[in-house]
C-alpha cells in the first residue's frame, strides 16, 4: 500500500516536471523564429565572426611585434643569436598581450557589422538555395549514368577477384559539375556582400588590412553558412566557434525543442509508474522492458539531434526484411516442435534458389518468383526429412532444432565449396567456391520488393512493396491457422494427447508444421537478402534462427502459443532496439560495437527466459 | 518390555489442508504377527503408512495428531531413514531397485561393508573399499531366507518381475534390528504361483518374530495369510478383525460399506436388453497401470451400464482401448458392425464417443477457447463448422459460436462467454465443456470415464443428471467408467465390475455392498456364495 503511495506521488512529481519543462518549451520553441531567435543567433554569430577573425588580428599584431623586434636589435647591431631571441621573445609577449581577451561586444559598436553581415548571410542563403537545386538536378540527370558506372566497376571487380564492399552505394561524379549563370550571378552578389562585412570588420580590428580580410573569406563563410543549417546546428556552431559565455535565454532557446521531449518523456515515464502492475501483467516483463528501452532510444535519438524519422524508417524496412523469417517459427510452435532453431535449413533452401538465379541470370521478378520456388521446393523436402528427426525425438526438439540448426549450416560450408556453380559473381575467379557474400544487383532481385511503389513521407522512406508482402505472408499464415488442418496442427502443438483422442495423426500434423516453418524460412531468407542488397553463404545464416526465435518471444509468444500479433510486434521491437540503438551507443561510446554485443545479449537472453516460463503452467 | 505390541498407532487424524484424510484410525500390531491393512482407494491406507515412515509430505502439510508408539515408547518418526534406524522396513509397490547393479549390490545399497584402504586412512570413511565377500554371504543369507536360490552376482535388469520382488524383500530382511515389515500390494504384479510362495516368504518372516503389515486389496490372500486385519474406509476406522473370527463377506461389506445417500434418485426401470450396441470380445489393453486381459462385455442398447472396480484394476482401460487411444486387440463390434481396433478415427467415425477421464491432459485444450473445443471432433471429424474460401476450408466462426452458445445454456456451462479459455475455467465446468465436444458429435454410443473425479458435489449431480436426460431423452447408449460405486448404483442399469483387468461379474445397482465388495477383489460374489452354501452343507 506504502508502496503504491509512493509510486503514486512520483508520479505526480514527474507530472509536476513534465508540465513545467512541457510550458517552458511551448513558449520557447516559437521564439525561435521571431525576433528573440534572430536576436540571440545575430549576438552569437557576431561574436563568433568577431573571435574568428580576431585570431587573425593576433597573428597581425604578432607579426608586426616580430618585425619591430627584429629591425630595432639589427639597428642596434646585436647578432644573429640576439635577433633570433628578440623575435622570440616579441613574439611570445604579443601572443600574451592579445590572446585570451575575449572581446566585449557591449564596448564595441557592431551595428554596421550586423547589418553587413546579415546581408552577407541573405546573399549566401540565395546562393545555397540555388546551388542545392542545381546539385540535385544534376545529380538526377547523371544517377543513371552513374549507376551504370558502378555496376561496371563491380563487374570488372568480380573478375579481378575482388570482393565487392557491401556499402557500396551510388554515387554520382560531380566532377563535371558546373555552376548556372544564376549561381554566378549570385556568389558575385555574395562577394559583393562580403566586402561590406569586411570593411565592417576592419573598422573593429583597424589593424586587418583588406587583403587579410580576402584570405578570411572562406573561414567566415564555412562559419557562418551551411546549407539545411537550422536554429540548433546554426547555435552549436557559432558556440562551439564564438567560446563566448553562453547566456541562460540563450540556451533556453537553444534546448526547447529538447525540453519538450523530456518533458512527453517524464509523461510517458509516469504513466508507466502508474500503470506498471498492469502492463506487467499484460505484457510480461521482457516486453516492458525492450518497450521501455526502445522509447528511451526514441528520446535519445531526439536529444542527440538523430534523425528519429529516417532511423524510424530504417527499422520498418529491417522488419520487413525480418518479418518472414520471424513469420517462420509460427508454425513451428504451432504444431508443437518449440522453437524452431533448425531454420537455417530453410535458410539454406532460400539460399540455393537465389544463387540458381543469378547462375542462370534470370532477371527482376521473374528471377526473384523463380528463386523463391526452387528454394521452397528444396525446403519442403529438406523439411520433411527434418520433420521425420523431429518424429522420432519428440520431447528434446529443443536441443535436436539447434544442432541440426549448427549442423546444417556446418555441412553447408562444405558445400558451398564444392557445388558447381559457374557464374562469375557467384564463384572466386581463382580456385574453387563461392563467395562470402554475393552482392545483388539491379539485373537480380536486389531491392526488388523495397522499391516496388515506394515513396517518401519526409524523410520517412516507405517500402511498400516489403510491407505488403509481408502482410500477405502473415495473412496467409493467419489463414492457414484457421483451416481445418490448421486447427488440428495448432491442437497437436498444444495438447497431442488430445489431437490423439480426436483421431488426429500426430507425426502428420507436425510434419506439416516443420515443413511450413521451412519453407517461410526460405522465403524469408529471399526478402531479406533483396532488401539488404547481399545474399550471405557460409556461417551468415547461423544467427539468424535465434534471432528469429528472440524476435517472436519478445512479441510476447511463449515456446507454446504464438500469433501473428506476437510476430509484428516482437520484430518491430527487436529491429527498433537494434537500429536505434547503434546510432546512439556511438554517440555515447564512441567508436564501439556495443551495438552488436547488445544484440546478441537481447537475443540470447530474450530465449533463456522464455525457457525458464515454458516449463510453468500452460495458461497464459 | 511394557507392551505386547511392536507398533501402536493411537487416534491418527491427518488433514491436507481442509480436507480430512485420516479421523481417529488406531492400529496394533503384535510381534510375529501378519497383519492385513484393508481398504478401497481413498480409504487413507497410503496417508497412515506415510506417517508410520514419517514421509516429508506429512511434515510439509502440517503433521498429525495422535501417536506412534514402537516397543510401548513413544517413537517420532522424522523421516524415512530414521524409520530405518528404527527397525521399519518397507516392500514397495514399485520396485525401488537400480536395475544395472547386482542383486547384492541392490541388498546392501548403502549398507555397504567396507574396509578401510590406503586413501581411506587419509581421506576419511567414503573412500574405503567394498567388502564383497562378507556383502554376498550377508546377500545371500538373505536370499536364502525368501526361498531365492538365485545366484547373488545376477543383475537386476531382466530379472522377472517376481523376482524383483522378492529381492526387495530380502533387502529389507537383511536390514539388520527389522522389527516391522510393510508390504504394500505386493502380490498386484506376481503371478498366482509367485503370489503363493510370497505369502508362504510372509510367513516365514513373521515366524522369526518379526511383524508384518500386509496391504491389499485380495480379500482371499487377507484370508490365507493374515492373523488379524485392521479395515479402513472412508479415512475412519471400520473395524479389527481376527482373521480366525470373521470371513470374506463380512470383510466385503465392511471395506464397501454404504457411502451417504445416492447423488441422484431415478425412478425404476426395466433394463433394456433388446439389441446389443456395443459388443466386445476379448479385449486386451496395454494401458499403463490399467490394463485389461480377454475381457468380454455386451452393452445393450439405451442403457447406461456402469463399470466399476478399483484403480489400477483396468476400468478406465476399457474405454480408451475401444477408442484406440492405447494399443488393443480384440472384437469390437458397434450395433453388429465390426469396429478396427486402435483405430480413434474409425471408432469416432462410427459414432462413439468419448468423455476422458484425464480431462486437462487429454479432454481439453487448455489454451484454447470454450467454443473450440466443443467443435473441435465434430469439426475434424465430419468436417462441420467449416466453410470454404477459394482453396481454403476455414472455421465457420458464426456457425461456431452459435452451438457454443446452444451448448454453454443447455448444459450450464458457468463461465464469460464463449471465447473465454478452457483451461481457467472450474472442474465442473471443463468437464461439461467435454461433454458438450462429445454431444456435438452426436454420437450414437458415449463412453464417459470418470466425470466426477474432482469436481465439486453440485456439479457432480448436474454432470450425472445431464447424462441421465442424454440416455432418457434421446436413447443414448451410455457407459460410465467410475471409481465412486455410489455415483454407479445410483444412475447405472446394470454394473460390471472389474478386477486385474478381468470382468469379475454384472450385478444390478441394487445388489448388496458384500457382492460389490467380493466383485471387486476379484471373487465372484455367485461362486462365493454357492461354495460358502456349498461348505455350510458338507
Amino acid at each position: 500500500m506504502t508502496n503504491n503511495k509512493w509510486r503514486r506521488l512520483l508520479a505526480i512529481v514527474l507530472c509536476a516536471a513534465a508540465v513545467l519543462l512541457l510550458v517552458t518549451g511551448i513558449i520557447e520553441l516559437p521564439r525561435r523564429t521571431g525576433r528573440a531567435g534572430q536576436d540571440v543567433l545575430d549576438d552569437a554569430r557576431i561574436q563568433a565572426l568577431l573571435s574568428v577573425t580576431g585570431e587573425s588580428v593576433v597573428e597581425s599584431y604578432v607579426a608586426i611585434a616580430k618585425k619591430e623586434a627584429q629591425e630595432r636589435v639589427r639597428a642596434g647591431g646585436g647578432s644573429m643569436n640576439d635577433i633570433r631571441e628578440a623575435v622570440e621573445k616579441a613574439e611570445q609577449e604579443t601572443r600574451e598581450k592579445y590572446t585570451g581577451e575575449s572581446t566585449d561586444l557591449s564596448q564595441i559598436d557592431t551595428a554596421s557589422l550586423r547589418a553587413a553581415t546579415n546581408a552577407y548571410m541573405n546573399a549566401l542563403d540565395e546562393y545555397g538555395s540555388l546551388e542545392t537545386a542545381a546539385r540535385a538536378q544534376y545529380i538526377e540527370e547523371h544517377y543513371a549514368e552513374a549507376q551504370a558506372a558502378l555496376e561496371e566497376k563491380h563487374r570488372a571487380m568480380l573478375e579481378a577477384g575482388q570482393e565487392i564492399p557491401e556499402n557500396d552505394a551510388v554515387v554520382v561524379d560531380m566532377s563535371g559539375f558546373v555552376p548556372t549563370p544564376e549561381m554566378l550571378a549570385a556568389e558575385a552578389a555574395a562577394d559583393n556582400a562580403y566586402l561590406a562585412v569586411g570593411d565592417a570588420i576592419s573598422l573593429i580590428y583597424p589593424v586587418l588590412d583588406k587583403d587579410s580580410v580576402m584570405t578570411l573569406k572562406d573561414s567566415v563563410r564555412g562559419m557562418l553558412y551551411q546549407s539545411d543549417d537550422d536554429f540548433s546546428s546554426q547555435f552549436d556552431r557559432y558556440v562551439e566557434q564564438g567560446r563566448a559565455k553562453r547566456t541562460f535565454s540563450a540556451y533556453l532557446l537553444r534546448h526547447a525543442d529538447d525540453l519538450i521531449y523530456t518533458a512527453i518523456a517524464l509523461l510517458v515515464a509516469a504513466a508507466l509508474l502508474l500503470y506498471s502492475e498492469w502492463l506487467i501483467s499484460k505484457l510480461g516483463i521482457p516486453r516492458v522492458i525492450i518497450g521501455l528501452f526502445f522509447i528511451i532510444l526514441c528520446f535519445m535519438t531526439l536529444l542527440y539531434d538523430l534523425s528519429l524519422p529516417t532511423l524510424l524508417s530504417n527499422t520498418v524496412v529491417r522488419m520487413g526484411m525480418n518479418a518472414v523469417m520471424v513469420l517462420a517459427i509460427v508454425p513451428g510452435i504451432q504444431c508443437g516442435i518449440s522453437l524452431n532453431l533448425g531454420l537455417p535449413i530453410g535458410l539454406v533452401a532460400g539460399l540455393l534458389g537465389g544463387l540458381m538465379t543469378i547462375e542462370f541470370g534470370i532477371p527482376g521478378w521473374g528471377g526473384f518468383l523463380f528463386a523463391i520456388l526452387v528454394g521452397v521446393v528444396i525446403a519442403a523436402v529438406c523439411g520433411y526429412l527434418y520433420a521425420q528427426l523431429l518424429n522420432r525425438l519428440k520431447g528434446e526438439e529443443m536441443s535436436v532444432t539447434t544442432y541440426v540448426g549448427f549442423s546444417v549450416v556446418s555441412l553447408m560450408c562444405i558445400a558451398w565449396l564444392v557445388l558447381p556453380f559457374t557464374s562469375l559473381k557467384l564463384r572466386w575467379p581463382l580456385g574453387t567456391g563461392l563467395r562470402n557474400t554475393i552482392g545483388l544487383d539491379s539485373g537480380n532481385f536486389r531491392h526488388i520488393l523495397n522499391d516496388w511503389g515506394a515513396f517518401n513521407i519526409g524523410s520517412f522512406y516507405v517500402p511498400t512493396g516489403l510491407l505488403l508482402f509481408m502482410a500477405l505472408c502473415c495473412f496467409l499464415v493467419w489463414l492457414f491457422s484457421r483451416s481445418k488442418t490448421g486447427v488440428a496442427m495448432q491442437a497437436v502443438g498444444n495438447n497431442p494427447r488430445f489431437a490423439e483422442a480426436a483421431g488426429l495423426n500426430v507425426n502428420k500434423m507436425r510434419v506439416i508444421g516443420t515443413m511450413l516453418s521451412t519453407v517461410l524460412g526460405a522465403v524469408g531468407i529471399l526478402v531479406y537478402s533483396q532488401s539488404y542488397g547481399f545474399m550471405q553463404l557460409y556461417t551468415a545464416p547461423r544467427q539468424m534462427g535465434f534471432i528469429a526465435a528472440s524476435a517472436i518471444l519478445i512479441g510476447g509468444a511463449s515456446t507454446s502459443r504464438c500469433k501473428i500479433s506476437h510476430v509484428l510486434i516482437g520484430t518491430f521491437l527487436f529491429q527498433g532496439v537494434l537500429t536505434l540503438g547503434m546510432p546512439v551507443a556511438n554517440v555515447l561510446v564512441p567508436g564501439s560495437t556495443i551495438s552488436e554485443t547488445l544484440r546478441i545479449l537481447i537475443s540470447n537472453g530474450i530465449i533463456l527466459y522464455a525457457l525458464t516460463k515454458s516449463g510453468g503452467a500452460s495458461r497464459a | 518390555m511394557a507392551t505386547e505390541y511392536v507398533l501402536e498407532m493411537q487416534n491418527i487424524t491427518k488433514q491436507y489442508g481442509e480436507n480430512t484424510v485420516l479421523s481417529d484410525v488406531s492400529m496394533a500390531v503384535k510381534p510375529g504377527e501378519i497383519h492385513a491393512l484393508l481398504g478401497e482407494n481413498g480409504a487413507g491406507k497410503s496417508t497412515l503408512m506415510n506417517i508410520l515412515f514419517g514421509m516429508p509430505v506429512i511434515h510439509n502439510t502440517g503433521g498429525f495428531e495422535g501417536k506412534v508408539l514402537l516397543d510401548g515408547d513413544d517413537a517420532n518418526i522424522l523421516s524415512p531413514y530414521d524409520a530405518m534406524i528404527k527397525g521399519i522396513g518397507m516392500v514397495h509397490q514399485e520396485f525401488m531397485l537400480l536395475p544395472g547393479f547386482t542383486i547384492t549390490e541392490n541388498i546392501k545399497l548403502n549398507r555397504e561393508i567396507t574396509k578401510p584402504n590406503f586413501f581411506s586412512r587419509i581421506l576419511g570413511k567414503n573412500l574405503e573399499t567394498l567388502n564383497m565377500k562378507s556383502m554376498s554371504a550377508d546377500a545371500r543369507k538373505a536370499l536364502d531366507s525368501v526361498g531365492m536360490n538365485i545366484d547373488e552376482f545376477t543383475r537386476v535388469q531382466g530379472l522377472p518381475v517376481g523376482y524383483m520382488q522378492f529381492v526387495e524383500i530380502a533387502r529389507e530382511i537383511d536390514k539388520t534390528g527389522v522389527k516391522l515389515l510393510v508390504f504394500d500390494e505386493p502380490t498386484a504384479v506376481l503371478t498366482e504361483s509367485e503370489a503363493t510362495q510370497l505369502i508362504s516368504v510372509m510367513k516365514q518372516i513373521a515366524e522369526s518374530g518379526i511383524a508384518v503389515i500386509f496391504i491389499t486389496h485380495r480379500l482371499d490372500e487377507v484370508m490365507a495369510a493374515s492373523d488379524s486385519i485392521t479395515i479402513l474406509r472412508d479415512g475412519r476406522l471400520a473395524a479389527t478383525r481376527r482373521t480366525s473370527e470373521t470371513n470374506i463377506v463380512e470383510l466385503a461389506e465392511l471395506m464397501i460399506g454404504r457411502k451417504g445417500e445416492s447423488v441422484i434418485d431415478l425412478e425404476k426401470r426395466s433394463v433394456p436388453h433388446d439389441t446389443v450396441a456395443l459388443h466386445i470380445k476379448d479385449l486386451n489393453v496395454d494401458m499403463p497401470g490399467e490394463h485389461v486381459v480377454g475381457l468380454t462385455l455386451d452393452v445393450y442398447e439405451g442403457e447406461i451400464l456402469g463399470i466399476g472396480g478399483l484403480a489400477g484394476q483396468g476400468k478406465l482401460g476399457i474405454p480408451n482401448g475401444v477408442m484406440g487411444l492405447y494399443d488393443s486387440e480384440g472384437e469390437v463390434e458397434l450395433f453388429g458392425q465390426p469396429l478396427k481396433i486402435g483405430d480413434t478415427d474409425a471408432a469416432l467415425r462410427a459414432g462413439i464417443a468419448m468423455v476422458s477421464e484425464d480431462r486437462k491432459g487429454v479432454g481439453l485444450l487448455l489454451d484454447q477457447s470454450i467454443e473450440d473445443n466443443i467443435v473441435f471432433n465434430a469439426m475434424q471429424i465430419h468436417g462441420e463448422y467449416l466453410h470454404k474460401l477459394g482453396p481454403f476450408t476455414l472455421k465457420n466462426s458464426s456457425d461456431i459460436r452459435g452451438i457454443a452458445e446452444q451448448m454453454i445454456t443447455d448444459l450450464d456451462i458457468r463461465c464469460f462467454g464463449p471465447t473465454q479459455y478452457a483451461g481457467t475455467l472450474s472442474g465442473g465446468n471443463q468437464q461439461k465443456v467435454c461433454i458438450a465436444r462429445a454431444l456435438c458429435m452426436s454420437p450414437k454410443f458415449l463412453f464417459v470415464s470418470e466425470p466426477t473425479r474432482g469436481i465439486d458435489i453440485g456439479a457432480k449431480k448436474l454432470v450425472l443428471e445431464t447424462l441421465v436426460k442424454l440416455n432418457r431423452d434421446n436413447g443414448m447408449t451410455i457407459v460410465i467408467v467410475s471409481s465412486e460405486l455410489q455415483e454407479l448404483r445410483s444412475i447405472s442399469d446394470r454394473i460390471a465390475i472389474v478386477s486385474e483387468g478381468r470382468l469379475v461379474d454384472i450385478l444390478p445397482p441394487e445388489a448388496p455392498d458384500a457382492d460389490f465388495g467380493l466383485a471387486m477383489s476379484g471373487i465372484k460374489p455367485q461362486d462365493h456364495n454357492e461354495k460358502g452354501a456349498a461348505g455350510h452343507d458338507e
